[in-house]
C-alpha cells in the first residue's frame, strides 16, 4: 500500500459519502498526500460558481494537520490572493488528530458561505463586507463569474 | 529579609538605649549593630524602621505569652515558660502583647518560638526531605509519583504547602529548636527525628528559626555571620548556601571575620547534607524519566603519545594527565541512582537553586583549584564546583574557561618539552590555515588530518590564519572563522543539516551524502567553539544537547523538536474513548518525508502495517515513533557528530557541571530578542503604515516590554517563542489594521505571522488590549 491506512480510508469514505459541497475529488495514486476537489458553496455571492482547492497532507498525518489552499481565485475576506486560508480547525494550535478530513472540508465550506470579517486575511475586503455589504456582494459576484469554475450539473 | 531583620534589631537597639527603663537585652547583636543603624535611620526610613521594630517586639511578646521562652527556670511573669502567665487564646495573647509593648514589659533573653515569616517557603523546600533522607529508594519514587505536577511554579508550590490547619496544629505541638543554635549534630538529630516521625516540621521550623532570627543565626556553628551581605536572598536555599559560603571559606571571604571557635567543617558537612538532599528531592518530586535511555558512551581510542607519557614520569606536573580523573560523583546521587539528565521537569525550576550573590562573588580560579586538588588530598578542600547546581551558568562557564586555559597552557608546555628533547616538531597551538574561498573544504581537510593523526592537538589553543591575510589570531580571527564555517555548514543547501518546515531549528539530514567523518568534524567544530569560548549561531533543538550529554531523545523531546507533531501525538495519548482504533486508524507503519520531498515509510515494528494502535499499545507506539525520529533515523550521523564533540571535550568537566540547557547557552549564547530589527522588517497591511499613530504606539509599548512579555508576544503572533535563524528580522511579521476602534482584542494568524490590530483610540487602550491578548492567549485559543 502506498499510503497510511488512515488516509486511504478517509479517501474512500469521502468518495462514498456523496458530499454535495465537495465534489470531483482527484488524487494522484502515486501521491495520496495531495488531494484536489471542487468546493460548491450554497450561499450568495459564491453560489454562482465552484472553487478548486488543494489539500496537502503532511507525511506525519494525522499527527500534523493538513494544509488547504485555493486553486481558484476567490473574492473573500478570509482567503488571500495567493489562495491561502487560515482555518482554525487545522491550525497547529487547535489541530486534533481525531478530526476527519470531511469535518475539515465542512468547516471550510461553512467559512466560504459565511465569511468571518472579524478575523480577516484581507482587511480591505473585511471592511467592505462590514460597511457596504451591497458593494461587496456585487464585487464578489462579478469576481466569481469571471474566475470560478463551472458548478457540476448533477 | 535578612537585612530587614537587621534593621529591626538595630532600631530596637537604639530604642533600648534611649529608654532606660527597659531591661537591657543580652542579645549580642545589639552591641554591634547601632553603628550601622546610625547612618541609615533618617527621616522617613526611620519611621518605617520604628514601625517594623514595634511590630517585631509585639510579635515577640505574643509568642512569649503563647509558647514561652523555653527556659524552664524562667521567672518572667509575662512568659508562658514561667508558669505564672495564664493560658491565653491567640486572640487574647495578641491583645495582651500590644499592652505589654506599651508598658515595655520584660522580654525574656532567649527568643521564643516565633513563627518564621518565610514559613511557607521553608516548609515547601524541606517537605520532601524526610523521604529523600531515607535512602530507601521505593519510598522516594513513591513520593515522586505522588507529587506529580506537570507545570510547577513556585507559587503553586507554595500554595500546596501552605500549612493547613492540621499542619498548624502540628507546628504548635512540635518542640523545635527552642532558639538553640544549630550545630552539625543538631541537624543530624533533627533529620533523624523527621525520619522517624515522617514529618518535616521539626527540621523546617528549626532551620526557619535560625535563618529568620539573626540572633540565633549568629550563634549557629559558633560563628558570627555578617547579616546583610546576603543581599535580599529571600529564598531559603539561598541563605543556606550563603551560610555555606561565608562560613566554609573564611580565608577566601575577605569580608567575613573569622569568629572564634568556628567549626567550619561541621557546618559545611551539615549543609552539604541538606542542600544535596533538597536538590535531589526536587528532581525526584518532579517528572522523571527512566534512566535506561542513555546514549552509548563514546570511547575515544586511547591517543598514543609515548613521549608524552615518558615525560609525565619525569615532570609529573607538566602534563594534563594529572588533571585527568574520574568525574566526581555525589555519593547520594549514586545511592539514589538519579542523574540530572533524567529530570524532565523538576518540582521547582532548576533556576531556583542558583545562588546569584554567591555566583557573583565566588573566585572561580581558586574554587577550580580547590576542586582539582581534592582528588589528591583526600577531601580537605571545599569547592563549590562540586555543587554545580547552586552556581549560575555564567559562573560555571567561567570555571570551564579557566579549566580549558589551564589545559591549553599545559599542552603548550608539553609541546615545548617535546621540542627541547628534540622529538616531534613543536606544535604549541592548534594551527589552521585556510583559504577564505574554500573555507569549509580547507578547514575540514585539516581538522580531519589532525583528528586522525594527533587528536590531542585538538586541545591546544586554536590559531586560525587566512591565507594571504596579515591578521594574527588573538581571538578575532578564529571568531570569524567559526562564524563563516557555521554559516556554511548549516546552510540547508550544504546538505548536512536540514531546515525543517515550520520549525526554526535545524536537524541532521539522515540522507546526507556526506560521510561520517564530515559529521565528526562538525562535532569537533562545536566542541572547539565551547573550548575556545566562542559563541556560534546554531539553532539546534534542545534534544541535540541532551543527546550530546548522553541522554537519548524521547517523546518529551518532540515538544521542542516539532511541537505540532508532539501535540498531535499527545492528543492521542489523552484520547480516552474506546474507538481509538477506528478513529485514528493508525498502524505501526509511519510515513516521513526526506529532504527531497519523497514520502518514505517505516515500520516501527515487524509487520507494522498490520498492527493497529490501540488504547493498550499507544504509549509504545509514541515511544517507538519518537525513538525512530530522534535516535534511530539519524543514528549514524549523530554518533559521528557526538564522537567529534567528545574528542574535544572529553576531559573537561562539561558533563558534570552543566545541564543540557546550560550547554545550549554556552554554545549559542543567550537568545536575544532584538525588536528593533523586527520593527525595521515589519510590513503593514489594511491601511496601516509605519507612520500610523497606532503603529508608533505599538512599537513604543513593545520596546518597553520585559523579555518575558516579548517572548509572549512572539508566541502570540508566530506560535513560537524561538528566534528564527538570522534573527528576528527574518520573521516577516505583518501588522494589519482590523477595523476602527472597538472593544475587541488583537488577534493573530500564526500561520502567516499576521497580527490583527484594531485602530484603538489611544495608547492606553492599545497597551491594555495587547497585554491582555498576549497574556491570556493560551486560554482563548487562536483563530
Amino acid at each position: 500500500m502506498a499510503a497510511t491506512r488512515r488516509l486511504q480510508k478517509e479517501l474512500n469514505d469521502i468518495r462514498h459519502s456523496g458530499l454535495k459541497s465537495f465534489r470531483d475529488i482527484q488524487v494522484d495514486e502515486s501521491n495520496i498526500l495531495t488531494w484536489q476537489g471542487l468546493i460548491v458553496p450554497d450561499n450568495p455571492p459564491y453560489n454562482k460558481g465552484a472553487f478548486r482547492i488543494e489539500i496537502n497532507f503532511p507525511a506525519e498525518y494525522p499527527f500534523k494537520p493538513p494544509k488547504i489552499s485555493f486553486k481558484t481565485k476567490i473574492y473573500h475576506p478570509n482567503i488571500d490572493e495567493k489562495g491561502q486560508v487560515c482555518l482554525p480547525i487545522i491550525s497547529a494550535e487547535n489541530w486534533k488528530p481525531a478530526t476527519k478530513t470531511d469535518q475539515v472540508i465542512q468547516a471550510l465550506v461553512a467559512l466560504v458561505n459565511d465569511p468571518e470579517p472579524e478575523h480577516p486575511l484581507r482587511a480591505e475586503l473585511a471592511e467592505e463586507f462590514l460597511k457596504d455589504r451591497k458593494k461587496f456582494t456585487k464585487n464578489a459576484e462579478e469576481f466569481t463569474k469571471k474566475h470560478s469554475e463551472k458548478r457540476p450539473t448533477d | 529579609m535578612n537585612s530587614k531583620s537587621e534593621t529591626d534589631e538595630a532600631s530596637r537597639g537604639s530604642e533600648a538605649s534611649s529608654s532606660n527603663n527597659q531591661p537591657t537585652p543580652s542579645n549580642p547583636k545589639d552591641h554591634s549593630v547601632p553603628v550601622l543603624c546610625a547612618d541609615t535611620s533618617t527621616g522617613k526610613s526611620k519611621d518605617v524602621m520604628k514601625r517594623a521594630a514595634a511590630k517585631q517586639l509585639i510579635e515577640r511578646y505574643f509568642y512569649q505569652l503563647l509558647d514561652g521562652c523555653g527556659n524552664p527556670n524562667c521567672d518572667n511573669r509575662f512568659c508562658a515558660s514561667s508558669g505564672e502567665a495564664r493560658n491565653l487564646t491567640p486572640n487574647e495573647a495578641a491583645a495582651e502583647a500590644i499592652k505589654l509593648f506599651y508598658t515595655e514589659a520584660r522580654l525574656c533573653d532567649t527568643l521564643p518560638n516565633k513563627v518564621p515569616r518565610t514559613e511557607a517557603v521553608i516548609n515547601s523546600v524541606c517537605a520532601t526531605t524526610p523521604c529523600a533522607t531515607g535512602t530507601t529508594r521505593n519510598i522516594v519514587t513513591k513520593d515522586g509519583d505522588r507529587i506529580d505536577y506537570p507545570s510547577c511554579s513556585t507559587s503553586r508550590f507554595m500554595d500546596k504547602f501552605k500549612p493547613d490547619s492540621s499542619q498548624q496544629e502540628d507546628c504548635k505541638n512540635v518542640r523545635h529548636n527552642n532558639g538553640a543554635p544549630l550545630t552539625e549534630e543538631r541537624i543530624y538529630e533533627l533529620c533523624d527525628e523527621c525520619l522517624e516521625t515522617k514529618k518535616p516540621q521539626v527540621l523546617t521550623r528549626a532551620l526557619g528559626e535560625a535563618f529568620t532570627q539573626p540572633a540565633i543565626l549568629a550563634r549557629c556553628f559558633q560563628r558570627k555571620l555578617r547579616e546583610g551581605d546576603n543581599g535580599n536572598g529571600g529564598e531559603k536555599i539561598d541563605k543556606k548556601s550563603n551560610a555555606m559560603c561565608s562560613s566554609s571559606d573564611p580565608d577566601k571571604d575577605v569580608d567575613s571575620v573569622a569568629g572564634p571557635g568556628l567549626d567550619v567543617a561541621s557546618c559545611r558537612r551539615a549543609f552539604q547534607y541538606l542542600a544535596n538532599i533538597v536538590y535531589y528531592a526536587n528532581m525526584l518530586a518532579g517528572v522523571m524519566e527512566s534512566n535506561t535511555m542513555r546514549e552509548e558512551p563514546v570511547v575515544i581510542a586511547s591517543q598514543l603519545d609515548p613521549l608524552g607519557d615518558a615525560l609525565d614520569h619525569l615532570y609529573p606536573l607538566s602534563s594534563m594527565k594529572n588533571l585527568k580523573h574520574t568525574p566526581y560523583e555525589d555519593p547520594l546521587a549514586i545511592e539514589l541512582d538519579i542523574n540530572v539528565l533524567d529530570a524532565r521537569k523538576p518540582f521547582l525550576p532548576f533556576e531556583e537553586f542558583y545562588n546569584e550573590p554567591l555566583s557573583d562573588t565566588i573566585e572561580m580560579d581558586i574554587d577550580l583549584a580547590n576542586c582539582k586538588t581534592e582528588i589528591d588530598e583526600i577531601g580537605n578542600k571545599f569547592s563549590f564546583l562540586k555543587y554545580p547546581f547552586i552556581l549560575t551558568a555564567a559562573t560555571k562557564s567561567l570555571g570551564l574557561y579557566y579549566e580549558n586555559r589551564i589545559r591549553m597552557y599545559s599542552e603548550r608546555r608539553v609541546s615545548l618539552l617535546h621540542a627541547v628533547v628534540g622529538a616531534a616538531p613543536p606544535m604549541p597551538f592548534l594551527r589552521l590555515k585556510v583559504r577564505r574561498s574554500h573555507i569549509i573544504d580547507d578547514a575540514l581537510v585539516e581538522l580531519e588530518m589532525i583528528a586522525m593523526e594527533r587528536a590531542l592537538d585538538l586541545k591546544k589553543q586554536l590559531v586560525v590564519e587566512f591565507e594571504g591575510e596579515q591578521g594574527i589570531d588573538e581571538g578575532g580571527v578564529s571568531k570569524e572563522f567559526f562564524q563563516l564555517v557555521v554559516e556554511q555548514i548549516f546552510n540547508p543547501d550544504y546538505g548536512m543539516f536540514t531546515q525543517r518546515q515550520d520549525e526554526v531549528t535545524v536537524w541532521f539530514n539522515p540522507t546526507s551524502f556526506e560521510t561520517e567523518a564530515q559529521f565528526t568534524l562538525i562535532g569537533i567544530v562545536l566542541g572547539l567553539a565551547i573550548y575556545n569560548n566562542i559563541i556560534l549561531a546554531v539553532n539546534f533543538p534542545m534534544v541535540v544537547y541532551r543527546k550530546l550529554m548522553g541522554k537519548k531523545g524521547s517523546f518529551e523531546d518532540l515538544a521542542d523538536w516539532n511541537s505540532t507533531l508532539y501535540n498531535g501525538l499527545k492528543d492521542m495519548l489523552e484520547y480516552t474513548e474506546n474507538d481509538l482504533e477506528e478513529t485514528y486508524y493508525q498502524t505501526f507503519r509511519i510515513c516521513y518525508t526526506d529532504v527531497f520531498g519523497n514520502n518514505l515509510f517505516h515500520d516501527l515494528k515487524e509487520n507494522g502495517d498490520d498492527v493497529f494502535v490501540t488504547q493498550e499499545n499507544k504509549r509504545e507506539f509514541v515511544d517507538l515513533y519518537a525513538d525512530f525520529l530522534l535516535n534511530k533515523s539519524v543514528e549514524t550521523q549523530f554518533k559521528a557528530f557526538r564522537r567529534g564533540f567528545v574528542m574535544v571535550t572529553d576531559e573537561s568537566q562539561l558533563g558534570t557541571l552543566f545541564r543540557p540547557e546550560e550547554v545550549e547557552t554556552l554554545v549559542c549564547g543567550s537568545k536575544n530578542f532584538d525588536f528593533n530589527e523586527l520593527e525595521k522588517s515589519t510590513e503593514y497591511d489594511g491601511g496601516y503604515t509605519s507612520e500610523s499613530q497606532t503603529i508608533k504606539d505599538f512599537w513604543s509599548i513593545v520596546h518597553s516590554l520585559s523579555l518575558e512579555d516579548k517572548r509572549k508576544l512572539l508566541q502570540f503572533t508566530t506560535g513560537s517563542d524561538r528566534v528564527p535563524v538570522g534573527g528576528l528580522s527574518h520573521l516577516k511579521l505583518v501588522i494589519a489594521r482590523n477595523g476602527p476602534d472597538c472593544a475587541r482584542l488583537p488577534t493573530a494568524h500564526t500561520c502567516f505571522n499576521v497580527l490583527l490590530l484594531p485602530e484603538y483610540e489611544n495608547k492606553e487602550k492599545l497597551e491594555d488590549r495587547l497585554m491582555k491578548a498576549i497574556s491570556y492567549s493560551k486560554g482563548f485559543g487562536i483563530i
